[in-house]
């Protein structure tokens, strides 16, 4: 299970909810999404002016980004535009917040758990903590820091980055009169809320300020337009690349053959050590992987898979030869002899 | 597998099970106001997904980047004949 399709859907709609779990209590909340077995969430939270706790830790990742209005961990007051990445285990000092606050908040791993402690948990991996005021403290980038890329007009702000998946937050804006004629999708799962502005997809229409989606993978979106520009907040789960394309009818298990095959073409090494005898030969991923990936008895077109766009891309003499390609490391003679060319 | 502090957490709570439970059935009905919402727009969607159509074949498709190419007619994509052409919500 993981969590459905939300997209679009405008919170500044819907009232908030009196939060009632340990550690909430005197703020309110708006669920965005969140999935149904683990618990793991995005949510709107309001802390109340008055809010306060003691200091504690979570059994889950939790990521905090502050909308508007301040709140104080320990020594130190967060306002608008800060972002937290808190690992699971790691205790925050007591949080107050004498005016109250409006912030975005996400448990990536479980329910909204916190209990109170003043140390970390023995495994916290405290050097992913993450504490940065956004607005102030980090720089635009161009949105070409992946590739293929999103059109100019479009920037990021590099908030997180998980080495392990290549999972991020960001915040990206677009200008005033942005426009990307593309269609897009990723491999990743896919979120974002609407700080400010609107902008506009060809599938789903506007998503204004406090608009948000959560995107399954594979998902077609785009093209893009904002006539008065943007600034949102930005989660993927893992890696973000943009398959590019224009047919708006296509669906998600097309876009995913797509996506296999581009890596059948453009990895074609990957593709085979995964394919292989249907892909239950390594079912530990690649521990201990050392030895040239094996020939097969599968002819690689035999297992290429479907391109709605390339569709006789199998054709292409150098895909073949890549797909026919199998790797072979030479042995290297480390008996100290020489061997010369005229041997 | 070394041991991760998520893997240390206590089962979750009665309280927050019942949390859980009214958030994901508050998330169905969202789900399907969605749906119904985006049904709605498909007349809307029809001309967008034409006027887009117009735009590749004409000013282009961003490629990459700001890169664009025009797609030739022959090559742009028609309406399949399936149910669900022309859902945008999965």
């Amino acid at each position: 299970m993981t969590r459905p399709h939300i997209e679009p859907y405008v919170e500044l709609n819907e009232d908030y909810k009196a939060f009632g779990l340990p550690g909430f209590t005197g703020s309110d909340f708006k669920t965005l999404s969140l999935d149904p077995e683990t618990g793991a969430c995005s949510l709107k939270v309001r802390f109340n002016a008055g809010y306060s706790r003691k200091p504690g830790m979570s059994y889950s990742d939790m990521e905090l980004f502050v909308l508007g209005g301040t709140m104080q961990l320990g020594d130190q007051v967060i306002g608008e535009g800060h972002y937290l990445f808190v690992p699971a285990g790691m205790a925050l000092p007591a949080i107050t917040s004498e005016d109250g606050c409006e912030t975005l908040v996400f448990f990536n791993d479980a329910e909204p758990h916190w209990q109170e402690s003043d140390e970390h948990h023995e495994l916290t991996l405290k050097a992913g903590y993450v504490s940065l005021n956004t607005y102030k403290d980090a720089p635009w980038s161009g949105g070409s820091i992946v590739s293929p890329s999103v059109a100019t007009g479009c920037m990021i702000k590099l908030l997180r980055y998980d080495p392990l998946t290549e999972a991020m937050t960001f915040l990206y804006c677009m200008t005033p009169e942005f426009m990307q004629d593309n269609i897009s999708y990723h491999d990743c799962g896919e979120e974002s809320y609407h700080i400010w502005g609107t902008s506009w997809m060809m599938q789903f229409g506007d998503l204004p300020t406090g608009g948000y989606f959560w995107r399954p993978p594979y998902i077609n979106h785009g093209s893009f337009r904002s006539k008065l520009g943007c600034i949102a907040l930005g989660r993927t789960d893992s890696k973000l690349h943009n398959y590019f394309h224009f047919n708006p009818w296509t669906n998600p298990s097309e876009n995913l053959h797509r996506a296999a095959s581009m890596l059948y073409r453009q990895r074609p090494q990957l593709f085979k050590w995964v394919a292989a005898h249907g892909g239950h030969n390594h079912p530990h991923g690649p521990v201990g992987q050392t030895a040239a990936v094996a020939p097969t008895d599968v002819a690689p077109t035999d297992v290429a898979p479907n391109d709605f766009e390339h569709v006789d891309y199998g054709d292409d003499p150098q895909v073949q030869m890549l797909a026919n390609q199998v790797m072979r490391f030479l042995e290297a003679d480390r008996s100290g002899h020489h061997h010369h060319h005229d041997d | 597998m070394g041991d991760r502090v998520q893997h240390k957490k206590p089962s979750m709570s009665a309280e927050a099970r019942e949390w859980l439970e009214q958030e994901t059935d508050a998330q169905e009905r969202r789900y399907a106001g969605i749906v119904a919402e985006q049904e709605a727009l498909t007349p809307d969607r029809e001309q967008w997904y034409a006027q887009f159509l117009e735009i590749v074949s004409t000013r282009g498709f961003n490629v990459t980047g700001d890169q664009r190419r025009v797609i030739p007619e022959d090559e742009l994509p028609t309406r399949p004949d399936r149910d669900d052409a022309m859902n945008v919500v999965w």
